[in-house]
């Protein structure tokens, strides 16, 4: 009973440590490269998605194999870093934004800060961080706004803070301004909701 | 000493010459006798190993210890690195895109492992230059871009760029949010 217990298990985990069958997309000469990247990643506990996704990115783009090899090695060492940033604990999802918001030139210190103050997922957050530097936001101007309002605003919040602001540096405003302003506006807005949900959750009178 | 008996001889030499009378079912019952016994131990380690894996036997187990191993069996199950810690819904996430003179444009990224054949656009009734699709997704960050007549790649003018770009096609992405 042990040894098909044992059987059993060793089953299970083969399909996850095999070579994934979407690589053979990849040519005979990125194949393999990728598959020990991708076995590196899950050796040391990092989400290998990414990896399998940018390499079949790469492959559909028609990219040339040093190019895919090089993407998706550099993608595993941001991964890796941003694992150093958030913990053990953070997602694969995280993981990825956290890795997205570091190679747009967010510092681990405010992805570790991030990681303290707000206790829903990090995702959002750093997606949105991520794209106002990449809308031309300076990044320290970026990360001080998402870590001001990251504590207590919803993701769907956050998601349209960040459509106010791209409205505004479209309309002219200097970025930097822009951010700043969308942040009282929506830290403001988050204020309002939370008394508002307070007032809702207090006993009538008789 | 011992002195021979002549007569005594004589007696058990005719006893021992009489003819035995052997009952009739007496081979069928040796034969089933013989058929009983194990079967002599040959072909080496290798059948002796699997002799001894098929064999039943009769494991005694403390209700704690088959929890245990019960345990063990449904966190390897279970378990999976790139599997998020609880399951996510999916919300259904409508993508548009604006292209005259194509004949087929297809939305390919993350989701879709970027195969091209996966999800095709369709036109619109009203406008026959706009091309819609709508796909559920898990909260996440994707990366996406539209492909139009299987060769020209289109980043979404209305998503933010993706930032690493390294294969010299544009891509966006779209971040779907939990809360």
């Amino acid at each position: 009973m042990i040894l098909l217990v044992a059987a059993t298990l060793v089953a299970l985990q083969a399909p996850a440590q095999g070579i994934d069958p979407r690589l053979e997309r990849l040519d005979s000469i990125t194949r393999p490269i990728v598959a020990a990247l991708v076995d590196s990643a899950r050796a040391a506990a990092l989400p290998t998605e990414p990896l399998v996704q940018r390499a079949l990115e790469g492959a559909t783009k028609r990219a040339p194999a040093d190019r895919i090899v090089a993407a998706v090695r550099r993608l595993a060492l941001d991964l890796g870093h941003a694992r150093d940033a958030l913990g053990p604990t953070a997602s694969p999802t995280e993981l990825g934004a956290a890795a997205a918001a570091l190679r747009a030139g967010a510092h681990p210190a405010t992805l570790t800060e991030l990681r303290r103050i707000r206790r829903e997922s990090l995702t959002v957050p750093l997606a949105v961080l991520t794209d106002l530097v990449g809308s031309g936001v300076p990044v320290d101007s970026a990360a001080a706004a998402v870590l001001s309002l990251a504590a207590k605003t919803r993701d769907a919040d956050l998601v349209e803070f960040r459509r106010a602001v791209e409205r505004d540096i479209a309309l002219g405003a200097p970025p930097a301004s822009a951010t700043a302003a969308a942040a009282a506006v929506t830290a403001e807005a988050t204020a309002v909701q939370v008394n508002a949900g307070a007032r809702q959750q207090r006993p009538g009178r008789p | 000493m011992f002195e021979p008996d002549e007569e005594l001889i004589g007696r058990v030499v005719r006893q021992l010459r009489r003819p035995v009378t052997v009952d009739a079912g007496l081979d069928a019952r040796v034969m089933e006798q013989i058929g009983r016994l194990p079967a002599r131990r040959t072909g080496g380690p290798v059948r002796a190993t699997w002799r001894w894996i098929i064999r039943p036997r009769t494991i005694r187990l403390s209700p704690l210890g088959a929890l245990a191993i019960a345990a063990v069996f449904v966190a390897v199950v279970l378990w999976r690195p790139d599997r998020p810690s609880r399951p996510a819904s999916a919300r259904a996430f409508g993508f548009v895109v604006v292209a005259p003179r194509a004949a087929t444009v297809s939305l390919v990224g993350d989701f879709n492992d970027w195969d091209a054949a996966r999800t095709p656009m369709q036109r619109t009734r009203k406008d026959e230059s706009v091309w819609t699709a709508v796909i559920p997704l898990t909260p996440g960050r994707y990366r996406y871009a539209f492909l139009v007549d299987g060769v020209a790649w289109l980043a979404d003018p209305a998503a933010p760029a993706a930032r690493d770009d390294e294969f010299g096609a544009p891509s966006s992405v779209v971040t779907v949010g939990g809360s």
